[in-house]
């Protein structure tokens, strides 16, 4: 019983990082209908400007929360307003898709090019450290990074509940046609629900950072997982995005333990190939946003 | 060919489109004159160019083996609208196909480029295609099919890697001993089989795209409910477009095994055979004829020298490519060409 136990906790513990990642896409997804595939290399992006200032300043990664989230925000800003802008607005939504995927290209080969391709990890004095319950244990680390997904899904919530924009932006994902014309800057409300897609993508930066070795290509893989864990919870629920992290964790743990470390990723992506088909709204998600699609 | 259900009235609709009749056959009939005299020009290539030992052989050949794919890519995905981001898996299991049934002598033949196993590693990902694309495609279209062709790609892939005793696993499996006795590699042959297939799979896009499939496919892309109410029977389209350019990868997937003579994921699986090819039916032309050679030629281009002169920043430039492409130039290098005659624009990006 101790191992199952450890293995969902080391799920949930592994998928916050997916929940994270996934709320951010749900956001953006929601105002421009387009699935931002460059949002893992975001992260990584962000997780070695995390790793570069530890190594050159010895800032402590927690801190450097304080500038990530700022500078990602500033960032997708600049991103939307130089690439997405234009493609958001037309229909066939190919442009975006593929926009994405330039960016993708660009970005892993610039961190290539950069830092090169070894794998990179930020070893904190505290790094070891473990709660221990039981016969549990676990890394205060990751556990920190629990918090982080939860405390960043709670201001998302909070965000769109009870903020002016943040109510626009929820409008506009039910409707953007007739959210324009309630008069509402549709342009700004695409801007701010990417920008904030990419903060999250900061945030989830620093916390890789933190816990896990990456290195250029692992962008990708990751944009993937979190597509999955998007598909999983269901798009347009800032909660049903966290829990479908926190589930492809667990179910990513449970096929390592009871298949095989070499079998993980054909778990994930079976269960992502039999949620499209048979459950296409995914398991927390409204019915109607995917028809529109 | 035909198929009942396009009725004559959304025969006449598209007709209606490109407004002008006599300047557009005669620019078609220039480029058919000149693509006749480009496959008249590399088919002779060789009786005056050495093209095992020059330099532009493997350029040449490389650039017919991604017009296949991409001609492929452009099927689905330019002409019907669906993106596809699972060619990368069609072209290994198509490379697979043939290397493991060469590797086991399954057929007997031991011939080098045996035609029976090029068909065949076409075959496989057509099958394989029908199996993912009719659930995919009946509930879903857009992002999501772009999606599910991804998770596929990703599964195969690590299929492969796992595969063990049956694939060779990261090893994949080498081919050298294979070789029939007194067959010497050279080049050529890589040449004119590439040649030939690049030219066939062109043909295949023009004939089912002019013919009543495309009116289908293209109503399909420009709007699928619209195209459904017509009578299209939309998914069997889709469904067509898709295995048909999953056949052209794998057939492509077969003959770079056969120049390679070692199949392994990281070469036959890489995203490169993804990308790529997207990269250069893009930059081409989406949904255009001749998009796919031009794309191909001046893609591989970049990384060709790019290779020489700035080693390793060529997928940065790429990237870029990608991006400025998609911004200021979304028709492609084609659209480039037709705006200049003031011909109205194509459909693509204004439904």
């Amino acid at each position: 019983m101790g191992s199952l136990a450890q293995i969902l906790v080391n799920g949930i513990l592994l998928g916050s990082m997916y929940g994270i990642a996934a709320i951010g896409l749900s956001l953006i997804f929601g105002t421009m209908r387009i699935i931002f595939l460059a949002q893992g290399t975001m992260i990584v992006l962000f997780a070695y400007l995390t790793y570069w200032s530890f190594e050159k300043a010895g800032v402590d990664p927690y801190l450097s929360l304080f500038t990530v989230i700022p500078l990602a925000f500033v960032v997708g800003l600049g991103l939307f307003y130089l690439l997405f802008r234009k493609a958001a607005a037309l229909e066939d939504k190919n442009v975006s898709l593929l926009l994405a995927v330039g960016l993708m290209y660009l970005i892993d080969n610039l961190i290539l090019k950069i830092w090169g391709a070894t794998p990179r990890g930020i070893n904190l004095s505290y790094s070891g450290a473990m709660l221990v319950i039981g016969e549990i244990r676990i890394s205060w680390l990751r556990l920190a990074l629990l918090g982080l997904a939860l405390a960043s899904a709670l201001a998302v919530y909070l965000f769109l509940k009870r903020t002016r924009v943040g109510t626009a932006v929820r409008a506009a994902s039910e409707d953007m046609e007739a959210t324009t014309l309630q008069g509402i800057n549709s342009v700004w409300v695409c801007a701010i629900s990417f920008a904030i897609g990419i903060a999250l993508a900061g945030v989830a930066g620093v916390g890789m950072a933190t816990v896990y070795s990456f290195d250029y290509q692992f962008g990708f893989i990751f944009a993937i997982k979190a597509l999955v864990a998007l598909a999983l919870g269901g798009i347009g629920n800032v909660f049903g995005a966290l829990a479908g992290g926190l589930l492809l964790g667990i179910i990513e743990n449970l096929a390592a333990y009871y298949i095989g470390i070499a079998w993980i990723e054909v778990a994930s992506y079976g269960v992502f190939m039999l949620v499209l088909i048979f459950l296409p709204q995914g398991l927390f998600g409204r019915r109607g946003l995917v028809k529109k699609v | 060919m035909s198929d009942q259900r396009v009725d004559d009235a959304d025969v006449n609709t598209e007709m209606k489109l490109p407004p002008d009749g006599g300047g557009r056959s005669r620019r078609k009939l220039i480029l058919a004159g000149l693509a006749a005299l480009g496959v008249l020009f590399f088919a002779t290539l060789p009786f005056y160019y050495d093209v095992h030992n020059g330099q532009f052989g493997v350029f040449f050949f490389n650039v017919f083996v991604y017009v296949i794919v991409a001609q492929g890519w452009n099927l689905v995905s330019g002409y019907t609208g669906q993106i596809s981001l699972g060619q990368n898996a069609f072209f290994g299991v198509g490379a697979y196909t043939m290397a493991l049934l060469w590797f086991n002598d399954v057929t007997k033949t031991g011939y080098y480029f045996d035609p029976v196993l090029m068909i065949l590693a076409g075959v496989v990902p057509f099958i394989l295609a029908v199996l993912v694309g009719v659930p995919l495609l009946s509930r879903l279209r857009g992002d999501y099919f772009a999606f599910g062709t991804l998770g596929m790609g990703m599964i195969v892939t690590v299929l492969f890697i796992n595969g063990g005793m049956f694939t060779g696993g990261a090893e994949g499996r080498m081919l050298v001993p294979k070789m029939p006795e007194g067959v010497v590699f050279n080049l050529r042959t890589h040449y004119w089989v590439a040649l030939l297939v690049a030219v066939l799979s062109t043909l295949v896009v023009y004939v089912m795209t002019t013919s009543r499939i495309g009116l289908a496919l293209r109503a399909i892309r420009e709007d699928e409910v619209s195209a459904a109410s017509h009578g299209v029977n939309v998914l069997k389209y889709k469904v067509m477009a898709f295995a048909v350019g999953a056949f052209m990868a794998g057939v492509a997937g077969s003959i770079y095994g056969y120049y390679l003579l070692q199949v392994t994921p990281s070469n036959v699986l890489t995203s490169n055979w993804l990308f790529l090819p997207i990269l250069m039916v893009v930059l081409g032309g989406t949904g255009t004829i001749l998009g796919p050679w031009l794309g191909a030629f001046v893609i591989y281009l970049i990384s060709w020298y790019g290779d020489s002169y700035f080693a390793g920043y060529h997928p940065i430039i790429s990237g870029v490519v990608i991006i400025g492409v998609m911004l200021f130039l979304p028709s492609g290098l084609m659209g480039l060409g037709q705006k200049v005659p003031g011909l109205r624009k194509g459909g693509r990006g204004s439904g």
